[in-house]
């Protein structure tokens, strides 16, 4: 028995053992950084002390920034082939010409010293340098360099990341030093966007130091491991499992085009990490062991502000989160899939039948803008197209029954959506129309009912909605329940259309067979994502996918010619428009104008019903750092992913500095 | 030569028509699936940027080449058999330019440090416990073990993992919430105390509920046995009760137990998917979960190919060493 005994008392003290190992070595945790953590600048040196950070840095010195996924791809830094991750690592290394910031609309001079300078007939670009800028290893960055990185991108058709090989070839015929900082484009025929590939909203064309990749043999098999960077940070260290890497900041960060144009220095190191899903995020943030998140569903905010008293988004109070970046989301038709979504009455009394100020507060929160055209209520862009056009919105009349006109528009939505808000106990930082955005479209379902009755509908005996064929109908709404908003709005129309008398059936689909279903016209409704305009204003680069030259069938993918209209919209007038556009500069209010005048023909036909903007639950926790951009001071878009995320980067100062 | 050909031969064939079935089934099965992965490479690229019509075109064009996708499903298939005989299993369509041997390799190492320690635990444990659960059947700390382990096990394992990370990583944030060291690999003490205390979370939410399965399994088996008439004889011969314990009641347990620690460790090479994700821990079940949602043919048939040769190797093993272990197999 006494045997027995031990052997009881051998499994205990193996298994304390095994326990024994769990925290060995590892520092224990600092009580200022669980939950609720300490706001008092005075802790940030005890939890530097404490962290279990993957990296052996003072936690003072560390920006910890979520790397919004898990590099799959490690050690390999040739951003100009299709592969290694580009993300944080181009906002924080790599440059362009110019940078497009989403926040302000600016053009920011990046590489370049001037604006792009086009002749008149925009068949050559000149575009002056920087001259007190150097890459990493001390060299400077010159004329030759843009060059060198044209020429062997324009030759070397496997450095093709973001298609800048064929694109160089499709526009360039040749590119020339005019001076050690200067450089002329001599472009294939009149295009006043060529510039467009060195300015980047997501990324420009990068700029590759030619002292080192002459030397290589082959530029599209070297991974440029370590890298030798024009921007502010080196690569340090990375997790050769992809879930972290650690930047240093140069010592002569004052000779980097971040460096020069901010003036401050930023954290000495930038640590990216990804921790997993929303969940893990706030728990990482609630630790005190990140710094700034991408972006994570509603809950897990909340759950950061709860657990976290010194972090915040874009606003500090409602609404909080970034609305500026510049995208929508609709509801997009396949007009092929069945015949009666190829009908604009159709669609417009899909539209008539949401009520967006129950999307908007019910589904959504409150927490985005509205906007009933896919270009995104930003200051800069509200005021090049939503504003301008909100007078002719108000007089927009539709014909709902022979000679029988409607107006369908209501601007008082905002006013509404500010309404809920304070009920709600909120206050609202700033006019209905700044904080939710632009008028909507009625909620009318009587009118909604007229329309499909012109149309051939009817109901049966229950309410339900027959198709002109007397087969009920029913939809099929796709969306992927990843896509947070996407699947929140697309669920708000199931109840809304459901309410009315459409048998819709809401398919949440895994993301890939989503997309896989979109490419190939395997849907009817969907909750896709887009914007006409960029940052600029400019539309044309996105709008010519939707020219009738790039049509193709339902069936097949709706790319195979290069193109982009998953809705299948075959429509000559809108190749007219695209045309138009296509030899006007592109910051002209002439551009701005045939845009508008595509845009009112895209409203009138309904050929997606555009909700609401984009918003990002960015969050950052000012226990360590402060001076990352927010609706206060909103310098800079705080999107730190993209390549103009550099500038929330440097603009970082160490609390209580 | 009779065992050669009637036991041992036979078992040989059979595991390579297994692999051979199995592998030509993970060829087809990604192949069936609706999802492209040349499409979804395209749309990985223009996910956050526009691409000209033109430089669409021939991006579609040079992923076709690059990913070996041209040319019949046949043609595919014997370049396919050409590759795995070569060892060279393609190039990670997500991952690209990494090779899938490559990627393989970076993964494999932490799932088999972690899954063939905690299998080895939860079978040891579950073994000694199950056997004394069962010999000792009223005994108070007898009760107790059954009771939470009977608790324990019908609990998801998702739910358990969760907890765990709740537990130890937020209420109490002790453990760390993400991968598998600290730092980069070296020899330190530094780096192995990382590892352990990484893994910690892990291997914990596996053996609880690993633990439980075969407790309850070592348990019901050892009853039987203590009630058989060879333990009854040795307890009026009052032989030692451990001798009765660990040679007559667990011994005599442990075919099926070996069969199941055999099959365990074959299918760890199918690696610990809601652990590894729940636990943002670098194994090949976190690579594989990458692979599917993104159409990664190559990755998805290197894991798998792995996966299959793991687990027949492993049956062919049990069915080679029964006669070691049961003398009626041996006898035969």
């Amino acid at each position: 028995m006494k045997k027995l005994n031990f052997t009881l008392v051998f499994l205990v003290v193996m298994s304390l053992l095994i326990a024994a190992c769990g925290p060995g070595g590892a520092p224990a945790a600092d009580s200022s950084a669980s939950a609720g953590g300490d706001a008092e600048p005075a802790a940030a040196p005890a939890a530097a002390v404490d962290s279990q950070l993957p990296v052996d840095v003072p936690r003072q010195e560390v920006f910890v920034a979520d790397q919004i996924f898990r590099y799959s791809v490690v050690d390999n830094f040739n951003f100009w082939i299709n592969g290694p991750h580009t993300p944080h690592r181009h906002a924080l290394f790599m440059e362009t010409l110019w940078i497009r910031d989403q926040e302000t609309g600016e053009r920011i001079n990046d590489v370049a010293s001037s604006s792009p300078m086009y002749n008149d007939d925009f068949t050559t670009l000149d575009v002056d340098l920087r001259d007190n800028i150097y890459w990493s290893d001390g060299v400077q960055f010159t004329a030759d360099d843009l060059v060198y990185t044209v020429e062997t991108l324009k030759s070397n058709p496997d450095l093709n990341a973001s298609g800048w090989s064929t694109q160089l070839n499709q526009f360039l015929d040749s590119v020339e030093k005019t001076g050690d900082f200067s450089v002329r484009f001599n472009l294939n025929g009149p295009n006043p966007r060529f510039h467009g590939l060195f300015e980047s909203r997501w990324n420009g064309i990068y700029m590759m130091p030619k002292h080192v990749f002459e030397e290589v043999e082959d530029p599209a098999t070297f991974a440029f491991n370590p890298p030798v960077t024009l921007g502010v940070y080196t690569v340090t260290e990375t997790d050769p499992n992809g879930f972290w890497e650690l930047l240093t900041r140069r010592d002569d960060w004052e000779r980097t085009p971040a460096g020069i144009i901010i003036g401050n220095p930023g954290p000495k190191y930038v640590l990216t990490i990804f921790y997993g899903d929303s969940a893990k995020k706030a728990i990482a943030m609630s630790r005190g062991e990140l710094d700034v998140y991408f972006d994570v569903d509603f809950e897990a905010f909340e759950t950061t502000l709860d657990t976290t008293s010194t972090a915040r988004s874009w606003y500090t109070e409602f609404p909080w989160a970034y609305p500026n970046e510049v995208s929508t989301r609709q509801f997009l038709f396949n007009t092929e899939s069945d015949p009666i979504y190829a009908n604009k009455d159709v669609r417009w009394a899909l539209a008539l039948a949401l009520d967006i100020v129950d999307l908007q507060t019910s589904y959504i929160g409150g927490v985005a803008k509205v906007t009933p055209m896919p270009i995104p209520p930003t200051a800069s862009l509200a005021a090049i197209y939503l504003d301008p056009m909100e007078d002719w919105l108000q007089n927009l009349e539709i014909e709902i029954e022979p000679g029988v006109m409607y107006n369908p528009y209501d601007p008082t939505v905002p006013d509404q959506i500010a309404a809920w808000a304070e009920g709600e106990g909120f206050s609202v930082p700033g006019t209905p129309k700044e904080v939710f955005g632009t008028g909507w479209w009625k909620y009318d379902l009587d009118v909604a009912e007229r329309l499909l009755l012109k149309n051939g509908f009817s109901r049966d005996g229950s309410g339900n909605w027959l198709k002109p064929d007397g087969e009920p109908w029913k939809m099929d709404l796709q969306s992927p329940p990843d896509e947070n908003d996407a699947f929140r709005m697309a669920n708000a129309a199931a109840d809304m259309w459901g309410d009315f008398g459409i048998d819709v059936n809401l398919q949440g689909l895994e993301r890939s067979v989503w997309s896989q279903n979109g490419y190939v016209g395997q849907f009817e409704v969907s909750t896709p994502w887009t914007s006409f305009a960029l940052a600029s204003g400019d539309a044309w680069t996105r709008l010519r996918a939707l020219h009738p030259d790039f049509y193709v069938p339902n069936g097949e993918d709706y790319r195979s010619k290069g193109g982009g209209s998953s809705a299948r919209i075959n429509d000559p007038k809108l190749g007219e428009l695209i045309d138009t556009m296509q030899n006007l500069d592109p910051d002209s209010a002439e551009n701005f104008a045939v845009t508008e005048e595509f845009l009112k023909y895209w409203v009138e036909n309904m050929y997606d019903i555009t909700v609401i903007s984009f918003k990002k639950f960015v969050t950052w926790d000012e226990r360590y750092w402060t001076g990352f951009p927010t609706s206060e001071n909103p310098s800079y878009m705080p999107l730190y992913w993209f390549q103009g995320g550099k500038f929330a980067f440097q603009s970082l100062k160490p609390v209580g500095e | 030569m009779t065992l050669f050909q009637e036991y041992i031969l036979p078992r040989l064939l059979q595991w390579v028509l297994v692999i051979v079935i199995g592998v030509t089934v993970t060829f087809l099965i990604p192949r069936l699936s609706p999802v492209n992965p040349v499409e979804q490479a395209i749309g990985r690229a223009t996910a956050f940027q526009t691409l000209s019509p033109e430089a669409t075109i021939a991006m579609r064009e040079s992923l076709l080449d690059l990913y070996g996708l041209e040319g019949s499903l046949w043609g595919q298939y014997v370049n396919f058999w050409k590759r795995i005989l070569r060892g060279d299993l393609g190039p990670s369509f997500t991952s690209f330019p990494m090779m899938v041997n490559d990627m393989i390799r970076n993964a494999i190492g932490w799932t088999i440090g972690l899954l063939t320690t905690t299998v080895l635990i939860a079978w040891l444990l579950g073994l000694v416990l199950g056997g004394l659960a069962g010999y000792f059947q009223e005994r108070w700390w007898s009760k107790l073990l059954e009771n939470s382990l009977i608790t324990i096990y019908p609990v998801p394992y998702y739910i358990v993992a969760f907890v765990l990370l709740m537990i130890l990583a937020f209420y109490f944030p002790i453990f760390p919430l993400v991968g598998g060291a600290r730092g980069t690999p070296n020899f330190s003490w530094g780096y192995i105390s990382s590892l352990i205390e990484h893994s910690f979370l892990p291997a914990v939410s596996i053996i609880l509920g690993a633990t439980a399965f075969r407790f309850i399994m070592a348990k019901a088996l050892a009853m039987t046995e203590v009630s058989s008439d060879y333990v009854q004889y040795a307890e009026m011969a009052a032989l030692p009760k451990r001798k009765i314990l660990f040679s007559y009641v667990i011994r005599n347990t442990m075919l099926p137990q070996v069969t199941d620690l055999g099959l365990s460790l074959g299918s760890i090479f199918e690696g610990a998917l809601i652990t590894e994700v729940v636990f943002g821990y670098p194994g090949i079940g976190y690579a594989l979960y990458v692979a599917i949602n993104s159409a990664d043919y190559n990755m998805i048939m290197g894991v798998t190919l792995l996966s299959i040769i793991g687990i027949a190797t492993a049956s062919l093993l049990v069915d080679l060493t029964y006669p070691l272990f049961d003398p009626r197999v041996r006898y035969r």
